[in-house]
């Protein structure tokens, strides 16, 4: 398998773990909570996980709040179908502007709900936090394989591990 | 040719905005919609390091964001852990207490509408409460550490990247593929 798609798949794995923590923190915490109180302590430096903020499984909260939860599963959702738009052995940066217009949106709900203009809901979070999510991966996916691969290259050129098992 | 800049000076310039942002009572309130100060910090760190390239030197590389991202989310990491533990000892737990305040009002409001049961309103404050007694143990400090050093070089190392994606030469140089 190619180095760039073996490291997509790695980082899906990683996405899909991250977001997978985020549902298991309230699904476990009848059956496991001390792995549900660890999940919730886990993100808890990340989000302030307010209750009213938050979608709800099985009566409890998930892991972070409505606008965080959007961002990451976008993010998984736009990994995850990152190959049908872009290759992965030469992924091409988008222009820069998309990025500012993807994070706008966000910004005016944060911006409209902080000033009281327009009180942000579920569903304006949810919104504008995933298509920031789903924008997202179309720019670090590209430097991350580039760079992933630099540092190989560089370990190779050192004749470190890398180098050891292309050899054998 | 040059050698690239040092990468050091710069990861612990932005590791110490990480952990000052991450840590001022208040301020560290921007790290609640996604770790969006540590995500600067790793772009502030890429943007900083783009700034000390003058010519002859290599090229900006994506490798070089990735390990300015880690480095300054550890120091983010500690330098938080730090400035926390200060404060705790010279001021308590203003933080717990600040959060404390600002969901009170929320679960006030919510109370008052009918939203929210009180009695879940009561059981929300005295987790809330708790939280705020256990926040000076030292297993809590530990524990927040263990934490930080996973999660902050993680969105640092993204920032850092999103930074490289923003201030990127022009022409990126190519890499050999497997």
């Amino acid at each position: 398998m190619e180095f760039n798609k073996r490291t997509y798949l790695i980082l899906l794995l990683l996405v899909a773990l991250w977001c997978g923590g985020i549902v298991l923190a309230p699904s476990l915490s009848t059956t496991l909570p001390g792995v549900s109180s660890f999940l919730y302590s886990f993100y808890s430096p990340i989000c302030h996980q307010i209750d009213v903020r938050s979608f709800h499984l099985f009566g409890e909260k998930i892991g972070v709040c409505s606008r965080c939860s959007s961002i990451y599963f976008g993010f998984l959702l736009s990994l995850a179908l990152y190959p049908f738009f872009q290759k992965l052995q030469a992924p091409a940066f988008p222009q820069r502007h998309w990025i500012a217009l993807a994070v706008l949106p966000m910004l005016i709900d944060v911006f409209m709900n902080f000033t009281g203009i327009h009180e942000s809901t579920l569903l304006t979070r949810a919104i504008t936090g995933l298509l920031f999510g789903i924008i997202l991966p179309f720019y670090l996916i590209p430097p991350l394989l580039e760079g992933i691969a630099q540092l190989r290259d560089q370990h190779i050129a050192r004749g470190g591990f890398f180098y050891a098992r292309k050899t054998q | 040719m040059l050698e690239k800049p040092n990468k050091f000076r710069i990861a612990l310039i932005s590791g110490a905005v990480i952990g000052v942002v991450a840590a001022i009572p208040g301020l560290s309130l921007i790290n609640c919609c996604c770790c969006a100060g540590v995500w600067l910090g790793g772009v502030l760190a890429m943007y900083l390091y783009k700034q000390q390239f003058t010519e002859g030197m290599p090229p900006l590389e994506s490798s070089d964001a990735l390990m300015l991202g880690l480095m300054a989310g550890v120091i983010g990491a500690f330098v938080a852990t730090c400035i926390n533990v200060l404060i705790l000892v010279a001021f308590g737990p203003v933080e717990a207490e600040l959060v404390k305040s600002m969901i009170g009002k929320v679960l006030d409001r919510l109370s008052e509408q009918g939203s929210m049961p009180s009695d879940m309103v009561e059981t929300l404050k005295e987790q809330i409460e708790q939280s705020i007694k256990d926040a000076g143990r030292a297993s809590n400090i530990f524990g927040g550490l263990f934490i930080t050093l996973i999660v902050y070089p993680i969105f640092a190392i993204l920032g850092a990247l999103l930074g490289y994606a923003i201030f990127r030469p022009k022409t990126p140089p190519q890499t050999t593929q497997a």
